[in-house]
């Protein structure tokens, strides 16, 4: 008997989309513990900080959890009003925009010049490397030494040599104090984008530089017409991680200045540490917080088109 | 009359008697009178090294009680602060027995138990009045302290003593160089020995956190003024707030006091002084031993003096802000009764007085009168002497920031701002106005005005 094709191919059908929603389904069984950890620690925490961002919660007033449709927008209002946050802000940006481009233009120098040493240069390499292997606390706590007015080794070293006569509160004047900071970070961190950039350069195609030689390019020549346009996909990747890493400054900041005096050095996570930690008002921090993090978003989101940019470019 | 006299005379000899004899007796213990068989207490409290030692006897009290003790958490004050809020405010608390603070015990009020209920006026006979007082919030006792500091006048003998500098500070000023009295004096004198390159800085004082304007509020009361009145109202843009705030940046702007005075902390004033940078400060009492010892400080071992707090424009307040460490019973305890008696051993005459030997200032009159005792034949004048202005201090000048929950916040807040006014950032008159309006605005949020 031959059956009819309609009823041979049905089961078939079936079986296959069983099959088909299985092969659909497996993955996500496997994905399943990964979603959960990543909803439990992330997207749950998101969650409660937008919640809590508007409320007036206080860590120490249980009561204040509580939701309150009229006033949710209070902590967004104070942030306006909050001429300390205001500052701190726009500090964080000029204190990252500085920062990361002073470090850039010296990791790039640097990275040109390990690039051409022809001897010796792991061993460069490996100490180039070696302020990166202290913890961020312990550079705060000696770069805060080294700028101490009363025992401080800069103004020891100044005064001993006659070019100065009284000490110098380098952590409490304006600007030294941010300059300061920046300089800890900056000595910590350069090795990090002189590497990255070192790893780019010494990857650029070696024809290249020889057909311009071939063609009577000068060194600076070559630098600005072939190195700099293909290093900048390295260069991008380098200001996105060390842009992210200098807008989220809290350590060495928190260990040199604590943001003071007088909120002269105050950054904005410093900030929202002493306004969640210290004042206990989650409420407020987690308003701060929700700002930050999308200004931050967005800043990422500009610098990775940048980088597909200078890719397609490529 | 004869017979009257004779009678008095045998009174005051029959009580003079008493005390020696109770002063040669043995120190005594509280809390061992109860069983508590098969009780856990456990125990939420400040760690480090000065802290800990009174720990050590509390095998006694489990072997008395039949109780078993467990320290749960031990952290600095910051810490122990830390882990409490987050506890009391997340309803997770499992101990019985919390460390607490004067200047930390409004934020607590509605966790831990009154404690009036299980400390019978004979019980607190002993314990400082000034402290107990302070320690009371709406009639409900707060916490059984358990040591206490405040800040006395240090000062460079060989500076005060110079006779050259007498003279010249009497030509110049009109009165005679003493150790500073009166807060207005401390100005002068600060001045004054900075002109004559006697010293690097007149005086000093830490000028961050908590400490910055905990040393403005003593400074404030002491001119009479307060941060805020009973329906805490901010106050202090007062008269006494802006001559207060003045004084300090006055200091700073001449140079009287070090250039980081913003950044200094506790440990960082302390060695200025004893570097012999500073020529008078005040300091709490546990530096002392510090001091004394010629091979830390040689340049103030020895030749350093401390009197009572300074007196402000309000002509009879001292300065007195001070604090002290204490336990308190949690509301969530199952076992309060044992929890209280735990405490009633921990700040006993006997355990108090062998933390009080280590060098902090005991919160007991008995214990008073034997580390007074214990320092007199110390063949170290002052040894004994800073005891005596220590315990006037603590009986007649101690008082506590102003009791509300959110105190530490106010600090916070309101630091900052003084430190832009001693800098230079804010006019007085603006700074101020501006602490008062945001304190005003933080308490406003936190509903203190509903």
């Amino acid at each position: 008997m031959i059956a009819d094709a309609a009823t041979v191919i049905a089961p078939v059908k079936a079986r296959r989309s069983a099959f088909e929603r299985r092969k659909l389904v497996f993955p996500w069984i496997l994905l399943a513990p990964t979603l959960f950890i990543i909803a439990a620690v992330v997207i749950y925490p998101m969650i409660y900080s937008v919640y809590v961002s508007f409320t007036p919660f206080n860590l120490l007033r249980p009561e204040t959890f509580a939701f309150d449709a009229s006033r949710m927008f209070r902590n967004y209002e104070r942030l306006l009003e909050d001429d300390v946050f205001i500052t701190a802000f726009f500090r964080t940006i000029i204190f990252m925009a500085v920062t990361v481009n002073l470090e850039y233009v010296i990791a790039l120098g640097l990275s040109q010049l390990i690039a051409r040493v022809t001897w010796g240069q792991g061993l460069i390499r490996t100490l180039l490397m070696i302020p990166m292997m202290f913890a961020p606390v312990l550079v705060g706590f000696q770069y805060a030494w080294f700028f101490n007015a009363t025992v401080g080794l800069v103004n020891n070293a100044l005064m001993s040599i006659g070019l100065m006569t009284t000490p110098k509160a380098w952590l409490v004047d304006i600007p030294t104090g941010i300059f300061s900071i920046g300089l800890a970070s900056m000595w910590m961190n350069i090795p990090v984008t002189t590497i990255i950039l070192l790893a780019g350069t010494l990857s650029l195609p070696s024809e290249v530089y020889e057909a311009a030689e071939v063609d009577g390019a000068s060194a600076w020549q070559q630098f600005r017409k072939i190195t700099m346009p293909l290093l900048q996909p390295f260069v991008l990747i380098a200001l996105t991680v060390r842009s992210l890493d200098v807008g989220r400054a809290y350590d060495i900041v928190r260990i040199m200045t604590d943001g003071g005096p007088a909120n002269r050095t105050e950054v904005v996570w410093t900030y929202v540490g002493e306004m969640a930690i210290q004042n206990s008002r989650f409420g407020l921090a987690s308003a701060m917080s929700m700002v930050s993090v999308i200004v931050g978003i967005l800043f990422t989101l500009y610098l990775f088109r940048q980088l597909m940019k200078s890719r397609v470019v490529q | 009359m004869i017979r009257k006299l004779l009678l008095l005379v045998g009174l005051i000899a029959v009580l003079g008697i008493s005390a020696v004899a109770a002063q040669d007796s043995e120190p005594g213990y509280a809390g061992l009178d109860q069983r508590f068989d098969g009780v856990t207490i456990r125990m939420a409290t400040i760690g480090g090294a000065p802290y800990e030692a009174i720990y050590d006897t509390i095998s006694q009290w489990e072997e008395a009680s039949g109780a078993t003790v467990e320290i749960v958490f031990l952290g600095d004050g910051f810490e122990i602060d830390r882990y409490l809020k987050t506890n009391y405010a997340a309803g997770t608390v499992d101990f019985d027995v919390a460390w607490n603070h004067t200047s930390f015990m409004t934020q607590y009020v509605d966790f831990v138990e009154p404690l009036q209920t299980y400390f019978s006026e004979e019980d607190l006979a002993q314990f400082s009045d000034a402290i107990i007082a302070s320690a009371t919030i709406d009639g409900n006792l707060q916490l059984i302290p358990r040591h206490a500091d405040i800040s006395g006048m240090h000062y460079r003998t060989d500076l005060f003593g110079n006779a050259d500098l007498q003279a010249a500070f009497e030509a110049e000023y009109g009165y005679p160089l003493a150790p500073p009295t009166t807060i207005d004096q401390m100005y002068d004198m600060a001045e004054f020995f900075v002109a004559q390159d006697a010293v690097q800085y007149g005086t000093q004082f830490a000028g961050k956190e908590e400490a910055l304007s905990g040393r403005y509020y003593e400074l404030l009361v002491a001119n009479g003024g307060n941060y805020f009145d009973d329906a805490f109202e901010p106050t202090f843009n007062s008269e006494a707030g802006l001559a207060t705030a003045q004084w300090m940046r006055d200091l700073y702007a001449n140079s009287l006091i070090p250039a980081d005075t913003p950044n200094l902390l506790w440990p960082e004033v302390a060695q200025n002084f004893c570097d012999g940078n500073v020529a008078f400060y005040l300091e709490w009492y546990g530096w002392y031993s510090y001091f004394q010892d010629p091979n830390s400080c040689p340049a103030v071992a020895g030749n350093f003096g401390i009197l009572r707090g300074p007196v402000g424009a309000s002509g009879d307040i001292h300065t007195g802000w001070a604090g002290a460490h204490a336990f308190s019973v949690t509301r969530a305890s199952e076992n309060k009764e044992a929890a209280a008696s735990l405490i009633k051993f921990l700040t006993s005459e006997a355990v108090q007085y062998m933390e009080a030997q280590l060098g902090v200032l005991p919160v007991r009159d008995d214990v008073w009168a034997r580390i007074i005792s214990d320092a007199s034949a110390s063949g170290v004048a002052l040894d004994a002497e800073r005891l005596q202005v220590a315990q006037e201090q603590i009986g007649s000048d101690f008082f506590t920031p102003p009791l509300f929950a959110d105190w530490i916040s106010f600090t916070n807040l309101w630091t900052p701002i003084l430190q832009g006014v001693i800098l230079g950032d804010a006019s007085v008159e603006d700074g101020v106005a501006q602490g008062v309006d945001d304190a005003r605005s933080l308490l406003d949020d936190l509903g203190y005005y509903e």
